[in-house]
């Protein structure tokens, strides 16, 4: 069975106050570090796909993605080598539903390799109160993993449209350069607990492991709370699961992306681990997929 | 592992809003209104005109029905891709999450669909294509929608207020109308019938010459279009990539029955026949459709919705082969090759001749 890899990967770290920089600076350096990582040139690059929500300017066409390919210089032409850019956008799942179209795209033999990038940051002159993601950004490249051993296992995605109430974001136009708003209604992060644990269940299924077979799972994070209580919900030890909170607060839809790099960084994850990464989102939507290290 | 067998139109479905806005009385409604004759310069002599619905209304409605004429039941859906741009889903606001897919996936029951949005601009609906037959033929899926409902009225209020003169950079925004449409695909039985060949390519160098982001002037959204570096630069290249994508189907220029443009405006579809004539350096023998005129262009929708028409009246039939054709801001072209199956008698079982 052919794995799709993980390449390379890079990211853009919080900064904080006068070093701030926008969605698109954060998305720019993560895929530059990302191409730097990489042993692809960015001619390669055949297919990029931005999965950030929020952007600078609040742009709803072209996508967002276009910006990202111009900055770094993609196959920016029509001539010579091509590359299609697109947005794809699913909440703080987007990513890793990024990575699932890409891992198909390869597989259906249409790319041999694509770059799922990500990044968020509010521009507004006077932020929502209740925007408090750190601005950061995410970028990984994929191709065919030429072990087999080596890459993402199976995909589940599921939604739980009953909790859909719970979380909602939009830009309001009525006033002039618009404005960003989120609404978080209360219980928020117990209905996110409550929808993790059968889509872990049903990865570890399809994967035919077991809790005990997995070294560790990166969660999305959004809070302390939701790390604590993660660990009871899902059946798994507290130490596998990864709580980095103190370093980065939740960061939507880079969030899993950063602690991976920390990781891999800090040499945590070792040749022949399994980690699950899981990601929550508005709707509610749960992605979890096993990358085999 | 990858089926190559090709991807096919299942199912088909519209919704147009019922109220009709000419462009004389668009034009009336403006600030300022333009000096040129707008409805002789792009042909477009009305739109259809949302009243009391929103862009996830018109996707919803389309979506139905869509499932009216399928095989498949809203259960067996295994995925749904969203493609608007506008997400107008209520007064004044634009939707980021949830995602406008996983609202339709509620409101029409595909409970068992996974579900995202997919935004390029006016080839959304096609990029969605792209990416749900990769997971097709992948084997990860069986059948899925890819569904768009766009509620331009927003933009052209905004730019009723905002023009200033003729040669304003929102004058394109009077070309907009509403309108849903909605795909179900699965697996061909033939290679002979679907998809042959699908090619997007982004040349994002030219990203700036359409945008649409909220105005700095005041409320609301705006369409910005440079309209003949738009047009210059999609002329230029597009022709190489079609006569491309027609050749990696096996096909002359002869074997085609039907172009499909993008539905930006009569003069525009006319030189870009001309600028595909000049690149051949003879004319193309099939005849391009367009009813731009009567529903102005509805961005993502709009090969779908012309599809519709020229399935009612009869004029695309079994074995006839489609060239879709066109482009979009960032920028990004676009070209398709499909042969028609039964779709276009199941059609007209379901809905009747126009």
């Amino acid at each position: 069975m052919k794995k799709i890899r993980i390449e390379s990967i890079g990211v853009s770290y919080p900064r904080k106050k006068f070093w701030k920089i926008g969605s698109l600076s954060h998305a720019v350096r993560a895929g530059l570090s990302c191409l730097k990582n990489s042993n692809y040139h960015p001619m390669d690059v055949q297919v990029l796909i931005n999965s950030g929500i929020y952007r600078d300017g609040h742009y709803a066409e072209p996508a967002f993605s276009t910006f990202i390919q111009k900055k770094l210089g993609i196959n920016t032409e029509f001539q010579g080598r091509r590359t299609l850019s697109f947005d794809l956008q699913n909440g703080g799942c987007g990513m890793l539903n990024g990575i699932h179209v890409l891992i198909n795209l390869i597989l259906s033999g249409r790319i041999y390799s694509g770059m799922v990038i990500s990044s968020e940051a509010n521009a507004d002159k006077k932020p929502d109160p209740n925007y408090q993601y750190i601005n950061s950004g995410a970028a990984v490249m994929l191709d065919l993993s030429p072990n087999s051993q080596i890459g993402f296992g199976n995909f589940v995605f599921k939604s739980f449209e009953k909790y859909m109430h719970l979380y909602s974001s939009f830009v309001s136009l009525a006033q002039k350069y618009g404005r960003l708003f989120i609404e978080k209604k209360k219980g928020l992060e117990d209905a996110y607990l409550a929808c993790v644990q059968p889509v872990i269940k049903e990865l570890l299924d399809e994967e035919n492991l077991s809790a005990d077979d997995i070294s560790f799972v990166i969660p999305s994070q959004i809070s302390e709370y939701f790390l604590n209580k993660l660990p009871e919900n899902i059946y798994f030890s507290a130490e596998k699961i990864i709580n980095l909170t103190h370093q980065y607060t939740d960061t939507l839809t880079t969030s899993v992306f950063l602690s991976l790099k920390h990781l891999l960084d800090k040499k945590v994850i070792k040749p022949g681990q399994k980690v699950i990464l899981l990601t929550v989102g508005a709707g509610i939507t749960v992605g979890a997929s096993i990358y085999y290290f | 592992m990858a089926n190559n067998k090709n991807i096919k139109i299942e199912s088909l479905g519209i919704y147009l809003p019922e109220t009709v806005l000419t462009t004389s009385e668009l034009l009336s409604q403006c600030k300022h209104p333009p000096s040129l004759d707008l409805e002789k310069i792009t042909g477009i002599r009305e739109r259809r005109m949302a009243v009391g619905e929103y862009a996830v209304d018109l996707a919803v409605k389309s979506a139905e029905n869509a499932l009216k004429m399928s095989r498949y039941s809203a259960e067996d859906l295994d995925m749904i891709i969203c493609t608007s741009i506008s997400k107008y889903n209520r007064k004044d606001e634009v939707d980021f999450e949830p995602s406008t897919s996983m609202v339709i996936r509620k409101r029409i029951g595909a409970l068992n669909a996974i579900n995202f949005d997919i935004n390029n601009a006016c080839v959304g609906m096609l990029n969605g294509i792209y990416v749900m037959e990769s997971f097709i033929k992948s084997g990860a899926i069986k059948c899925g929608m890819v569904v768009s409902g766009e509620l331009n009225m927003p933009l052209v209020d905004t730019s009723k207020q905002e023009i200033r003169h003729s040669f304003d950079r929102q004058l394109a925004a009077l070309t907009l109308g509403d309108g849903g449409a909605a795909i179900i695909l699965d697996k061909s039985d033939s290679d002979k019938y679907g998809l042959h060949q699908l090619d997007l390519i982004t040349g994002a160098k030219h990203n700036h010459y359409c945008y649409s982001k909220p105005s700095k002037r005041g409320p609301g959204g705006v369409l910005i279009t440079k309209a003949r570096g738009l047009q210059r630069k999609g002329a230029e290249h597009f022709p190489f990539y079609l006569k491309k994508t027609v050749e990696k189907s096996g096909w002359t220029m002869d074997d085609i029955d039907y172009g499909i443009p993008h539905q930006i405006a009569v003069g525009v579809i006319k030189r870009n026949i001309k600028a595909t004539n000049r690149f051949l350096g003879e004319k193309i023998p099939f005849r391009l459709l367009y009813n731009v005129e009567r529903v102005a262009n509805t961005t993502t929708t709009s090969y779908f919705i012309i599809l519709h028409e020229f399935l009612l009246n009869n004029t695309i039939r079994k074995d006839h082969n489609l060239l879709f054709v066109g482009g979009g801001s960032g920028m990004v072209i676009v070209q398709a090759t499909y042969t028609m199956d039964d779709l276009p008698e199941r059609y007209i079982s379901k809905f009747g001749t126009a």
